[in-house]
């Protein structure tokens, strides 16, 4: 892709356990309290009360009749208030609503629908399974929704790789600005917490305690599910309207990282989520780099990444570190600078790893760096 | 010249030059016609098809819908089935190729899949252990999480390329072949293994059959009595090469990826527009990055699932921006494989190419007085250099490739 223009982040679209907006998240990333909810888990034993960061979509009839969202399910509500929110961020004119391109990334999905499916056919059995459950439980449902509300026909994509999900999508929006296929790319990552993946990270996880995450103590289990939804509004630098930050790369691919560590880390943001095992992995690819690491603001799920590119664009923007909660009297290798420390650098790089080897590695930049 | 786009459509894409092709280099399938390429290319050939109720799960329905299984495959017990399939046509697809696991580490090497069950995290006998109040086994949950398709045809052959599952319902697997080729032309990759995957299991079978769109009889795409569809499970994979893989592995163009185009209904969740605006976006975008002209479309493979409406839309958009091309859905031998079936089409359309010469379209007898045009009744002799691929879907996509001959 070389010789193309620079992509620009024109608008920011986040809610989650911090809140709903730039505002919220801002003010979570500023170092002001963000705890954790709980989830009430029925489980074989009782229902069984979790913490995790959760996600309050009301603010959507700000944008759709309530009449409209009747119908629509909680994971595509939270892309359609994600989508709302990066569209007004960039205030970008209603008549350019039409001709965006739309790419999600999901971790698991619309598991909250697939759930309902499956116990409508368990519980009322296969002549009476639930149609409208069916339809909503694709993955596509959610770009779906945001395509019909904001009657985009561009192109749509979505896409789930776990983990990976976000730079995997990333990657290829690169590319549908580069070939030129769209001006605009709403770029978004939603994963719900249904009681399905509640359920199942209630029975993976060593220990769902109400502590604190701590990422950077890599001799502690602290993750703390979440659930959310992040949106980027992506353009070519020639027809964007102001923005903040370049999206210079994103790469994926398996450890070690080629041509590494890191491209000018002014900055590596990291997607630690609490889970020991990867916070290890983390540890040692980041040896010895400034890193910075927020996943504590909005809880260890696959969309998560998408969090660390809103929150290292807002870095980009205003010139300062925001602070890493959680990190004092840290074990991780690396330098973790305070809130308030200017970047230093023109770009941040954000790093996600899966499995035992896999890598995903997006670098942004200033608007204003060569 | 392409005929401009219907009912005052904005074509929203930005106008598409044609881009370079990119080679087919191996191709592999295995689906109800065939547990390969050449064994299902002559089960359609002879007209053959074998819907039956399903054998692989109970279902308590009183009505025992028909479906396509792809009869005699055991999956290994370590993946499921839709990874395992997937495994299983990448293998025939690298060797189609020609390839290895040295000439593989000489090059960067992708793996685009698409699928609609291949990622989805959940499996009934888990869901009813834990509706019951049980706790249970979380093996098939770990199983799942472990064996995204993409993830192990990686593993599979090592690869060191970019991964993608691509999740656009039944566009997936046509997606995922268009996008890999974007890859390649970018540079992201030298080489990609890219198609599509997707098992037929009691959840599916039964969530379609909600949605009242499936045949009791065997599927009749086009026709005038066409109820609905059969289901189907399978995979294919297709080996695409940048110019540097081909001189580099001493890889062959087998056939070529010329053209992609997706566009988007925004219109509603599991019905097409019916106008067909956002498929004429995508055929337009298509032919326009190949650079080829409707004179030289030998044929097109249809998405033609044998419900009312896709037909319906579908056979509209192809009387008026392709008129009188010969047209065939390929889903009367293989049901509707979700997911798979932009790949499998696309590798029976340029394995058409080939030979020059398409299937009949099974199950269609009676012309329907409400479509302009009817597909091609028997074996048929075709001319042209390329033909077109499409897949329409739930939260409508509409995807179509172009593919080359060599």
């Amino acid at each position: 892709m070389n010789g193309m223009d620079r992509i620009v982040i024109e608008g920011i679209g986040g809610i989650g356990g911090f809140g709903c907006g730039v505002s919220d998240l801002t003010r979570a990333l500023t170092g002001s309290a963000c705890s954790p909810g709980t989830f009430a888990l029925p489980t074989g034993s009782g229902t069984v009360t979790i913490p995790a960061f959760r996600a309050d979509v009301s603010r959507l009839e700000e944008f759709i009749p309530a009449r409209t969202l009747r119908r629509i399910d909680h994971f595509s509500r939270l892309g359609l208030l994600g989508s709302y929110l990066a569209l007004a961020d960039a205030d970008l004119p209603e008549a350019e609503r039409s001709r965006v391109g739309i790419i999600i990334a999901s971790g698991y999905g619309a598991t909250g629908m697939t759930f309902a499916f499956l116990k409508s056919l368990i519980e009322d059995g296969d002549v009476c399974a639930s149609p409208t459950c069916f339809a909503s439980s694709v993955h596509n449902s959610a770009a779906a929704h945001i395509s019909i509300q904001l009657g985009a026909k561009g192109p749509n994509l979505t896409v789930s790789d776990y983990h990976m999900s976000v730079p995997s999508a990333l990657a290829t929006a690169r590319i549908w600005l580069a070939e030129e296929r769209v001006r605009r790319v709403l770029f978004g990552a939603i994963d719900e917490l249904s009681d399905l993946i509640g359920y199942i990270r209630y029975r993976t996880r060593d220990a769902l305690t109400a502590a604190p995450m701590t990422p950077l103590r890599t001799e502690m289990e602290t993750p703390i599910p979440g659930e959310g939804a992040a949106f980027l509004l992506l353009a070519r630098e020639g027809a964007a309207r102001g923005g903040y930050c370049t999206l210079d790369a994103s790469t994926t691919g398996s450890l070690p990282i080629t041509g590494g560590p890191f491209p000018e880390p002014g900055l590596l943001v990291l997607g630690a989520d609490g889970c020991r095992a990867s916070g290890r992995r983390y540890a040692a690819v980041a040896r010895n780099a400034r890193v910075a690491c927020y996943t504590s603001l909005y809880g260890s799920m696959p969309a998560g990444p998408a969090f660390d590119l809103a929150a290292a664009a807002l870095i980009l923007k205003g010139g300062r570190v925001f602070p890493s909660p959680g990190a004092v009297s840290l074990d991780f290798p690396a330098t973790v600078p305070a809130g308030g420390d200017p970047v230093g650098a023109d770009r941040i790089s954000c790093l996600t790893l899966s499995g035992d080897d896999t890598y995903g590695l997006t670098t942004l930049g200033r608007v204003d760096s060569p | 010249m392409l005929p401009l786009l219907k009912h005052g459509e904005v074509l929203c894409t930005i106008q598409r030059m044609s881009v370079a092709p990119i080679a087919i280099t191996g191709m592999g399938c295995i689906c109800a016609a065939g547990r390969n390429l050449p064994d299902s290319m002559e089960a359609i050939l002879r007209g053959e098809r074998n819907p039956a109720a399903p054998v692989r799960f109970a279902s308590n329905h009183p009505v025992r819908y028909p479906v396509f299984e792809a009869s005699g495959f055991e999956e290994p017990t370590d993946l499921p089935r839709t990874s395992a399939f997937a495994l299983h046509a990448a293998r025939e697809a690298v060797a189609d190729a020609g390839l290895d696991r040295r000439t593989f580490g000489a090059l960067r090497v992708g793996v685009c899949i698409g699928t609609t069950v291949g990622t989805v995290v959940s499996e009934e006998t888990f869901c009813r252990g834990y509706l019951a109040g049980h706790v249970p086994d979380m093996a098939p949950i770990r199983r799942i999480l472990r064996c995204n398709p993409a993830d192990v045809i990686a593993r599979e052959f090592d690869l060191s390329g970019p991964r993608q599952t691509v999740v656009t319902a039944c566009a997936s697997g046509t997606d995922a072949v268009g996008i890999a080729g974007s890859w390649i032309r970018a540079g992201l990759c030298d080489a990609a293994i890219a198609g599509g995957a997707d098992e037929l299991g009691r959840i599916t079978y039964i969530g379609f059959i909600s949605l009242m769109i499936t045949d009791d009889s065997p599927c009749k795409p086009f026709d005038a009595h066409r109820k609905g569809l059969n289901l189907g499970e399978g995979a294919a994979m297709l080996v695409l090469a940048s110019e540097r893989a081909l001189r580099r592995s001493g890889m062959r163009a087998r056939s070529f990826l010329l053209g992609y185009g997706s566009a988007g209904d925004g219109y509603h969740q599991t019905a097409p527009q019916p106008d067909g605006a956002g498929l004429r976006s995508a055929v337009s975008e298509a032919m326009a990055t190949s650079g080829v002209s409707p004179a030289s479309v030998a044929f097109v493979n249809a998405h033609g699932t044998g419900t009312p409406d896709n037909d319906r839309v579908e056979s509209h958009v192809l009387h008026d921006m392709l008129p009188g091309i010969p047209f065939l859905s390929t889903k009367g031998y293989t049901g509707h494989t979700l997911g798979a079936a932009g790949a499998i089409e696309a590798v029976f359309t340029a394995a058409c190419l080939e030979i020059g010469k398409i299937p009949a379209n099974a199950g269609f007898e009676t012309p329907d007085p409400e479509i302009a045009n009817t597909p091609v009744r028997e074996v048929t002799t075709v001319r042209g250099t390329v033909a077109l691929s499409e897949s329409l879907a739930f939260g409508g996509n509409n995807s179509v490739v172009v593919l080359g001959k060599s």
